[in-house]
């Protein structure tokens, strides 16, 4: 059983409070990822889990087993971390080997796990290279098969690809989901790119200043995000919040009241530019970005607001007037501390008399 | 007519000026090494070239008389004079204890003040302030310190029912004295050095180590002590170098006695050119030492060289 138990988990530094409360269940096998802006705490809830850092109160789980007072290495935790932490004087077998090394198992054992886990990264060319005569991909791959070797219970990644290019971050990416997939292993990722988490991700957290904001599936956090901070943090380009006083809902043409919200969110991929005239919100195209796959539309509003809005085929030319609609269905409500409320209640009309 | 002209010009004009910036870079550049370069010429390469020199004359200080005699000062020190075999093997013992206590005290130091605390500060600069005192002040306190009974190293040991001996009056422990203070002196420098690198090691590391199981120890020796290799190099020739040189310390202290048991090769030479006037012999040895430093640098560098491969 390698699920994890975190209850009421805080951490001081000092005066300063960077984890504040923090309750979650993580499943035996489940890929979380720990997701938030920087400074909100994510990398210092990993290293508490990992044995880095103290708890300075609540209780920690794996399993059935309280680790709070548990050594690092007993924890059968490992983790890859954002700078590798490859030592530069050993070379990829002695990297990978080194846990196994410390920890006394008999060479001929380590040479086979070494050579198991090498053979699963594809690292068995590079085993006798040296970290600095690897690439960056080549690092991050040597860095998990080090974490691999050592057989944990729990994997925890601090933010492992944030060091790559793009392009080579979206292949990891995927190689780290199909080792999820193999070894089955309970993970959890720290990262700050939704996107990331998105992908990779069973279940997200998302914290922010030491706090959890939400947890749920990928979809969960896009289509029904619980505040307006995860509305604004997940999905990119982020979510259009507008005063829910400056607009006038009309679905099926007749209008409605937006009932106890106080803001609402709209994604910029929902929103469609129709005529002017047509359409819930009238604005003037000022910037238009092209990116290829989509336009991305800088909308003046008529209410001074500014609208993102993703359009597809032809964009139209700045300083045009152009209406925009969104399917009522798409649409965030959030109430004055920014929580959401359900917006069926609101925005279905009410049966008419 | 006109276009070769206007060519010809453009020439001149893409290539004088690309001349004259690399010239003038040229000497911007020795314009700012200049001032080492002489003082490199003037106080290092000079006097060295001088010496030499002098190492082949039979040369008195004091009737000013000069005789060239090729290799003969050097023949001299290496078979015919035993008192030189004798310093020599004195510089290697002073060297043998002075540089693996220097180090290994330094990394002690630095391993327990590499790491912020409070009262970190206080505690480097204690353990540096020896290193900016005045040789001879040091000295001469030390030589204070250490004498038969009024001395208070032996008044403090005789606290705890131990009869010191006569620290600098004494063969056998004169030698160790001069080393133990010498290493209080200037220990707090590779200190310093040393805790400069190991903060350049990332937390990283040992982090890592420690996941997977390592014991304080093990990171140690497994980890930090590799990474600090090009570090501990550096101090050790630079501990070396100068535990060949120390005279100050001998001078102040022991006179290089008792029994010449303290007479190093740098003290020596000062007697030789100083003492005895035998400019010629002196500036033999000096040459001797030169190579005998110079020639363990290289050693040292080269074993490092290998290692790194």
């Amino acid at each position: 059983m390698t699920s994890l138990t975190l209850s009421n988990l805080e951490k001081r530094f000092g005066n300063v409070e960077i984890i504040r409360g923090v309750d979650l269940t993580i499943k035996d096998g489940e890929f979380v990822v720990f997701v938030g802006p920087s400074g909100c705490g994510k990398s210092t809830l990993l290293r508490m889990i990992a044995g880095l850092e103290d708890i300075t109160k609540g209780s920690l789980y794996i399993g059935d087993r309280l680790i709070n007072d548990v050594q690092a290495a007993k924890r059968g935790v490992a983790m890859v971390f954002q700078s590798y932490a490859l030592y530069p004087h050993l070379n990829v077998r002695d990297n990978m080997g080194f846990g196994l090394k410390v920890r006394k198992v008999p060479v001929e054992e380590r040479q086979r796990r070494v050579k198991e886990a090498a053979a699963a990264l594809k690292l068995e060319a590079l085993l006798d290279r040296y970290p600095r005569e690897l690439s960056g991909g080549q690092r991050q791959r040597v860095a998990i098969g080090r974490a691999i070797v050592g057989n944990p219970q729990v994997f925890l990644f601090d933010e492992p690809l944030s060091n790559l290019d793009a392009e080579l971050r979206v292949h990891m990416r995927s190689e780290i989901a199909s080792l999820h997939k193999r070894l089955g292993n309970t993970m959890i990722y720290v990262t700050h790119d939704q996107i990331e988490a998105m992908t990779l991700a069973d279940k997200i957290v998302v914290l922010h200043d030491g706090r959890i904001e939400q947890i749920g599936t990928p979809r969960e956090l896009y289509t029904r995000p619980g505040n307006l901070f995860v509305a604004q943090f997940i999905g990119s380009p982020k979510m259009n919040i507008m005063p829910a006083a400056a607009i006038t809902l009309k679905p099926a043409g007749r209008e409605v009241g937006t009932g106890a919200a106080h803001s609402i969110g709209m994604r910029p991929e929902h929103l469609s530019v129709v005529a002017p005239g047509e359409g819930m919100l009238r604005g003037k195209v000022v910037i238009s970005e092209y990116t290829g796959a989509a336009s991305l539309l800088h909308v003046a509003l008529d209410n001074d607001e500014t609208c993102l809005v993703t359009h597809d085929g032809p964009a139209p030319a700045a300083d045009t007037e152009v209406g925009l609609e969104i399917a009522i269905e798409n649409l965030h409500f959030f109430d004055r501390e920014g929580n959401a409320i359900d917006g069926k209640a609101i925005a279905e009309p009410a049966p008419l008399p | 007519m006109a276009v070769p002209a206007t060519d010809k010009n453009s020439a001149r004009f893409l290539r004088v000026p690309r001349l004259a910036l690399k010239h003038r870079e040229a000497v911007e550049a020795w314009l700012f090494v200049s001032p080492i370069l002489t003082g490199f010429l003037i106080f290092f390469l000079g006097p060295l070239i001088a010496v030499f020199f002098y190492s082949m004359t039979e040369w008195n200080l004091l009737t000013q008389q000069a005789a060239f005699v090729g290799m003969e000062n050097y023949a001299d020190a290496l078979s015919r004079n035993p008192d030189f075999w004798h310093v020599v093997r004195n510089s290697l013992i002073f060297a043998a204890g002075l540089v693996p206590l220097n180090m290994a005290l330094a990394l002690t130091l630095a391993l327990a003040l590499s790491r912020p605390f409070f009262g970190v500060v206080f505690f480097r600069a204690v353990f540096f302030a020896p290193v900016v005192t005045s040789a001879v002040a040091w000295a001469i306190v030390w030589k204070f310190l250490l004498q038969n009974e009024a001395g208070a190293v032996n008044q403090i040991l005789a606290v705890v029912g131990i009869d010191g001996p006569n620290w600098l009056r004494e063969p056998d422990w004169a030698m160790a004295a001069v080393i133990v203070t010498r290493v209080i002196k200037m220990v707090g420098l590779n200190m310093i050095l040393y805790i400069a690198a190991l903060q350049t090691i990332p937390r990283d590391y040992e982090e890592a180590a420690r996941l997977e199981g390592a014991s304080n120890w093990q990171i140690f020796r497994m980890v930090i002590w590799p990474l600090l290799a090009p570090t501990t190099l550096i101090i050790m020739v630079i501990t070396t170098i100068g535990s060949f040189k120390v005279f100050d310390h001998i001078y102040l202290m022991t006179g290089g006695g008792p029994e010449n048991g303290t007479l190093v090769l740098a003290f020596y030479i000062y007697e030789q050119g100083f003492k005895f006037f035998n400019v010629g012999y002196a500036s033999a040895l000096a040459m001797i030492m030169f190579v005998v430093v110079m020639v363990l640098t290289i050693v040292q560098l080269m074993l490092r060289r290998k290692d790194m491969q």
